[in-house]
């Protein structure tokens, strides 16, 4: 308080010997920390560094055989092509509702409950995340909620078949059609009967009071009459092909019979399995059961199946950071200050151009952030990965950091190949640390 | 201020306007569809929106949640929502199971015993050397801040085996200490590239005056920079602490049986061949009542400390 | 001012009261000062917790020589030994039992634990840090060799070998030896050639146990007609279809082959390889043959599959799938689900199984005395006599198993004798053969996707098995 000159005017010596013992204080403030850093973070990445130089027992010296491995093992370049893609779409998808969520939640009242929904997620370790998508994703529409809710409107537009996965007992007299139904090779005449056994009716789709099958009646002379019957008796026993006293009808088969290539009737049989085909003309008959009889039913989408699995578990990484992105751009909004915003409303700008040229640059900074936080934890995504996808699927949903973890710990042991792609994958996250550093520079003018 | 708005109105704009109604003229064709959009988003469509939004997020917890209250039995036949219909199907047991279970309740322990050290060590070692970092003059400060923010991105495997032999060494290895040095030097990083750039948004003239005030520097951290940094530490201390209360790698590797947290404990407790949604859906939510405790407790330190410490 | 204080020192409390309190248990016994009273201290076996006649072989009281018909632990009082093992729950349980008995026996004291499904990955930064457990039990052979092959693990003691010797069919003592030394004592073991299926699916659909494979396929047709399918595979974990694979060959192609292929010195692009994946491919690729969507199936799904949702109608697996049915599902084992042999798909029918071999990272009195117990049948029927246990101990009284189906698998498995051959995926070098998604494991997945494409996956697998074996 006495001594108020600006720009810290101590005499020349004293302001030495304090640098002096400002710097001595310095150190040791950063002591600890550096220790720590030091022995726990610096030494394995040079000890990786150097590991990385040698085979999977640590003895032969080869350079830069593990690299060279990596660019050539089709297993490490799926990985990498992973990476790139979660790269690209995570971070934005991440920011882009971040950004959205925040914006929308200023315009109600109950905006911090929702904060909380959202962001709880990220309060949920990695393996309970893992496992809660893995029963989402489930590839049964009786347990997985996805392709339930998928199967459950799949099924309000569509109506399901009568027999699903049913077909004719002789696959040769009555091969199956290019559309999934099935037609008779030999032809038929009209006046005659036909018997259509069918196999592989499954028991839920029988009618819950099933008749025995009956042999078809006389066709009149422009009818062709039949049966078509479950030929199959419970344990066994029965002949092939003939209706046997325990064997039930099957109801509600579309029969055809197709002339000179185009149906000319059509029937559906009975509780007792009968039909008869009426208004025939003289000649060949071909009959033919369509494809809507057998269709199976819709069972939702594959999600963790090759192709689906990475997006799959992008979903499941958004989920779990969109609230951390929401938080932080919600905590910019806040500090955009109100007058700027209301000075452009008055000014006549709506909503939409208030947003896209006032909000989004001021809020450039926070997004930033947001987006660089996202790209650097996307690179080293390991645990969603491990946890969800399944083994037929690991290939296909494999990162740089899963595969360092097989290749080290997972079976060949091999810590050589392991430590490169540890370096491998560091060397990947060095334009995000340099932009990092960029910004800092930059705050530091 | 008037340079901003409407970049290319064709039309003028009456004085006073309802920000809210759609706009009906055509500002520039993309614009037009934003503009409509935004319009049409009057409180009430919002308000359905985010209840839609938050109904979707909380559908997989709550079915985890579900699946945790069943058997395993119910569990592999059908999906959980078949609960919903059937509530006698609802059941305590595996909760009744998991508690009873004396591991687990050592787990529970052990993972308070590891998680608080490492939050309080994070904070107290990053505190310092960020304040350091933030105020004081010292060789190489530029380089060394560059070479610590750069350590953000290193990946927790690369360090395993190296730390795995150190520790050996020094005979720690599958204490509780060696799970919480490993956290704390792997949380070092983010703590203190957050403190710091809060810190140095700390007014210098507090500081100046403090100095005057004849306060060595260590006064000044103590009685100056830490209060004004509780958000920015409370925040820091919430994210450190929801890491390593839920981390399963570092713990699985480092500790032993009676070092083990909880997430190694559940680990033990799945059955060798089943598909276990019983037993660790019933574990992540016992061990989520913690975190989320601390979470909502801490909240509003929470969004400040993180807005300083990032837009800064 | 107080508040930093205070943090500092709450931090330091913190780190102070952390390090103490719990034992880490993992000391290894440094100085063996026990060594006096050798083999003085001999009880009745187990006399714990077995609810059967108390078994009678080699009891003999207080004896000096160890004979190789009785079981002479030494004192271990004050001595303290860490086991490793993937066991958890039930398993675990009741292997706490046979070490109690140990602990009984000698005074020394177990601290068990359990490594989680996966074991290598904690064995092996603890072997590095210098602090493995005295006794780990690995699930496969490959395990063992990479560990023998990095000087990690003890040879046993002339006692425990001669144990072996007395109690074990030779194929196990070759299994348990790595350059002519001899590591490993096989504790437990797996069947892996039962094929297990819904008792009502199969009496609905009328057919009776399958002496061959082609009975097999007929029966899987018939059942398909009768309405439901009739196998459920899981796709997902590439283990189980390994296991598919190898009951094929080793009964095809026979036990030298095997072995041959093994030890990669038959290339995957054989004959006798081609006639397998073809033969596979008569279930596999047949219609309606397998269960939707199988390639999602993970192997606990794949059992309720058909035990719990009543989809498919038989799965293949091995012994444990007794215990994934009790967890799981309604399904009473013995009654509503059963099992059958893998049928003879060459001559004769071949028994294709895994185990847990014990293995010594300590060469101390006490780890030998403990891996000499587990190679006696004393310690075997503690286990055997609570269910859920399959021993390869030839001189365990197979009286002592709870149930008719658990004697028959124990029995198929002992009388195969010399003809067994251990899980060939798990004792190849786990890059070809034990890692998810790589490998043996996937060249299968994708034959299951696809299984007309004999050639390719034939070239896959070789090129798969020249990278991991390096040759």
């Amino acid at each position: 308080m006495t001594e108020a000159r600006p720009g810290g005017g101590a005499p020349p010596a004293r302001a030495a010997a304090r640098a002096r013992e400002g710097r001595w204080l310095a150190w040791l403030f950063l002591a600890p920390a550096g220790l720590v850093l030091l022995a726990l973070v610096l030494w394995p990445i040079v000890y990786s560094i150097w590991r990385s130089l040698f085979d999977r027992s640590g003895q032969a010296f080869i350079g830069l055989g593990n690299y060279q491995r990596i660019f050539t093992d089709p297993d490490t370049f799926t990985a990498l092509k992973n990476n790139l893609i979660w790269v690209l779409v995570a971070p934005a998808l991440v920011t882009v509702l971040g950004l959205i969520f925040a914006v929308l939640t200023e315009r109600v009242r109950w905006g911090t409950a929702f904060k909380l929904i959202v962001f709880m997620p990220m309060a949920i370790s990695f393996l309970a995340a893992g496992i809660i998508f893995r029963v989402v994703y489930d590839q049964d529409p009786a347990k997985g909620v996805a392709n339930a809710i998928i199967t459950s409107v799949h099924d309000v537009f569509s109506s399901s078949s009568q027999y699903p996965g049913a077909r004719p007992r002789d696959a040769d007299a009555m091969p199956a059609t290019d559309a999934g139904g099935f037609a008779s090779v030999e032809t038929i005449q009209p006046g005659s009967t036909i018997l259509l056994p069918l196999v592989g009716v499954e028991a839920g789709t029988l009618p819950d009071e099933p008749q025995a099958a009956q042999p078809p009646a006389e066709a009149a002379g422009d009818q062709v009459t039949g049966t078509v019957w479950f030929d199959f008796t419970r344990g066994g026993g029965g002949v092939p092909g003939e209706i046997d006293d325990t064997e039930f009808a099957l109801p509600g088969v579309t029969v055809q019979a197709v002339q000179d290539g185009e149906v000319v009737a059509e029937a559906t049989t009975d509780d007792q399995g009968l039909f008869v085909l009426e208004g025939l003309d003289p000649g060949d008959v071909q009959i033919t059961l369509p494809a809507g009889n057998f269709a199976q039913p819709f069972r939702g989408v594959s999600w963790l199946g090759p192709s689906l699995v990475t997006p799959a578990i992008i979903g499941a990484y958004v989920w779990m950071w969109a609230g951390f992105a929401m938080v932080l751009i919600g905590a910019g909004l806040a500090a955009i200050p109100r007058d700027a915003l209301e000075a452009a409303r008055i000014d006549g700008a709506n909503e939409w151009q208030v947003f896209r040229h006032i909000t989004v640059p001021l809020l450039a900074p926070v997004l930033t952030v947001v987006l660089v936080t996202m790209i650097i934890n996307v690179l080293k995504i390991f645990d969603l990965v491990y946890i969800i996808a399944p083994g037929s699927s690991a290939q296909a949903a494999n990162v740089i950091a899963v595969q360092m973890w097989a290749v080290s710990f997972g079976g060949a042991q091999d810590f050589g190949l392991g430590s490169a792609l540890g370096v491998f994958l560091f060397l990947l996250v060095l334009p995000a640390m340099l932009f990092n550093i960029r910004r800092f520079r930059q705050e530091q003018q | 201020m008037s340079a901003v708005t409407g970049g290319g109105a064709a039309a003028p704009v009456p004085p006073t306007v309802d920000p809210e109604a759609p706009r009906s003229q055509p500002v520039r064709g993309r614009e037009t569809w934003g503009s409509r959009i935004t319009g049409f988003l009057s409180k009430g469509v919002v308000s359905v929106v985010l209840a839609l939004v938050a109904v979707f997020w909380l559908v997989p917890t709550f079915g985890l949640f579900i699946a945790s209250l069943r058997s395993a039995q119910d569990n592999t036949a059908s999906g959980w929502w078949n609960a919903l219909t059937t509530p006698a199907q609802l059941t305590i047991q595996n909760y009744r199971d998991l508690l009873a279970n004396e591991g687990m309740v050592n787990a529970f322990f052990n993972t308070v015993w590891i998680t608080v050290p490492a939050t309080l060590l994070v904070v107290v070692l990053a505190s310092l050397a960020s304040y350091a970092f933030a105020w004081m003059d010292f060789p190489g400060k530029d380089w060394l801040f560059i070479v610590i923010v750069g350590l953000l991105v290193v990946p927790v495997q690369v360090a395993l085996i190296p730390v795995a032999g150190l520790f050996g060494d020094l005979g720690i290895y599958g204490s509780r200490i060696s799970v919480i040095l490993f956290h704390v030097a792997f949380g070092l990083p983010f703590a203190v590239f957050l403190l710091r750039n809060f810190f140095a948004g700390i007014p210098k003239e507090l500081l100046e005056a403090a100095r005057m005030d004849g306060a060595g520097e260590w006064r000044i951290f103590r009685s100056v920079v830490m209060p004004l940094g509780l958000p920015a530490i409370a925040s820091l201390g919430i994210f450190q602490f929801l890491w390593v209360w839920n981390d399963m790698l570092v713990a699985l590797v480092f500790a032993d049986s009676s070092a083990a947290p909880l997430t190694v404990a559940l680990q033990s407790q799945a059955r060798q061949f089943g598909s276990n949604i019983d037993v660790l859906a019933t574990g992540a939510f016992l061990s989520l009542v913690v975190p989320l405790v601390v979470f909502f407790s801490f909240q509003r330190y929470f969004e400040q400390g993180v807005l300083a410490g990032s837009v800064k | 001012m107080k508040r930093s204080v205070g943090i500092a020192s709450a931090a330091a409390l913190a780190l102070v009261l952390s390090a103490c309190g719990g034992d880490t248990g993992t000391d290894t016994p440094a100085d063996d000062d026990t060594g006096a009273a050798e083999e003085t201290t001999e009880d009745a076996g187990d006399d714990e917790a077995t609810t059967d006649e108390g078994t009678d072989d080699g009891e003999a009281t207080t004896d000096e020589a160890p004979a190789d018909s009785g079981l002479a632990l030494p004192d271990l009082s004050g001595e303290e030994l860490e086991v490793a093992a993937v066991w958890t729950g039930t398993e675990q349980e009741r292997f706490t039992l046979v070490l109690n008995s140990f602990e009984e026996q000698t005074g020394a004291s177990i601290q068990y634990t359990s490594t989680g499904d996966d074991i290598a990955p904690v064995l092996t930064p603890r072997v590095e840090g210098g602090n493995p457990p005295d006794v780990a039990f690995l699930p496969q052979p490959g395990l063992l060799n990479e560990f023998a092959g990095r000087d990690a693990l003890q040879p046993v003691s002339a006692d425990v070998e001669a144990a072996i010797d007395a109690n074990y069919d030779t194929v196990w003592k070759d299994l348990g030896t790595v350059d002519g030394n001899l590591y490993g004592v096989w504790f437990k073991a797996a069947n892996k050639s039962t094929i297990w299926y819904d008792v009502d699916a199969i009496d609905a659909a009328g057919v009776a146990e399958p002496a061959t494979w082609d009975d097999l396929v007929a029966n899987s047709q018939t059942i398909s007609d009768s309405g439901v399918t009739p196998w459920s595979i899981a796709g997902a974990d590439g283990w189980t279809l390994t296991d598919w694979f190898e009951n094929v060959y080793l009964s095809q192609a026979g036990p030298e082959m095997y072995d041959q292929l093994t030890n990669h010195e038959i290339p995957w692009t054989d004959p006798s390889v081609e006639e397998a994946l073809n033969t596979l491919a008569e279930i596999w690729g047949a219609d309606g043959f397998v269960v939707d969507g199988a390639l999602q199936l993970d192997f606990p799904t794949s059992v309720t599959t058909v035990f719990s949702a009543g989809e498919a109608a038989m799965v293949y697996e091995g012994d444990f799938v007794a215990g994934v049915i009790s967890g799981e599902t309604d399904a009473v084992v013995g009654e509503t689900a059963n099992f059958f042999p893998f049928p003879a798909v060459g001559d004769a029918p071949a028994v294709v199984g895994g185990g847990d071999v014990a293995v010594a990272f300590t060469d101390t009195e006490a780890s030998m005395a403990l891996m000499a117990y587990l190679a006696s049948p004393e310690a075997a029927e503690i286990w055997v006599a609570e269910g859920g246990f399959t021993s390869p101990n030839k001189s365990v009284d197979t009286a002592l198993y709870p149930d008719d189906l658990s004697r028959g698998i124990a029995e198929g498995l002992i009388a195969a004798g010399d003809a067994f051959r251990f899980d060939m995926s798990d004792q190849m070098p786990s890059a070809f053969g034990g890692t998810p998604g790589q490998g043996m494991w996937q060249d299968l997945t994708d034959f299951l996707a696809d299984p007309t494409d004999v050639q390719g996956v034939m070239e896959s697998l070789e090129a798969n098995a020249s990278a991991a074996y390096g040759r």
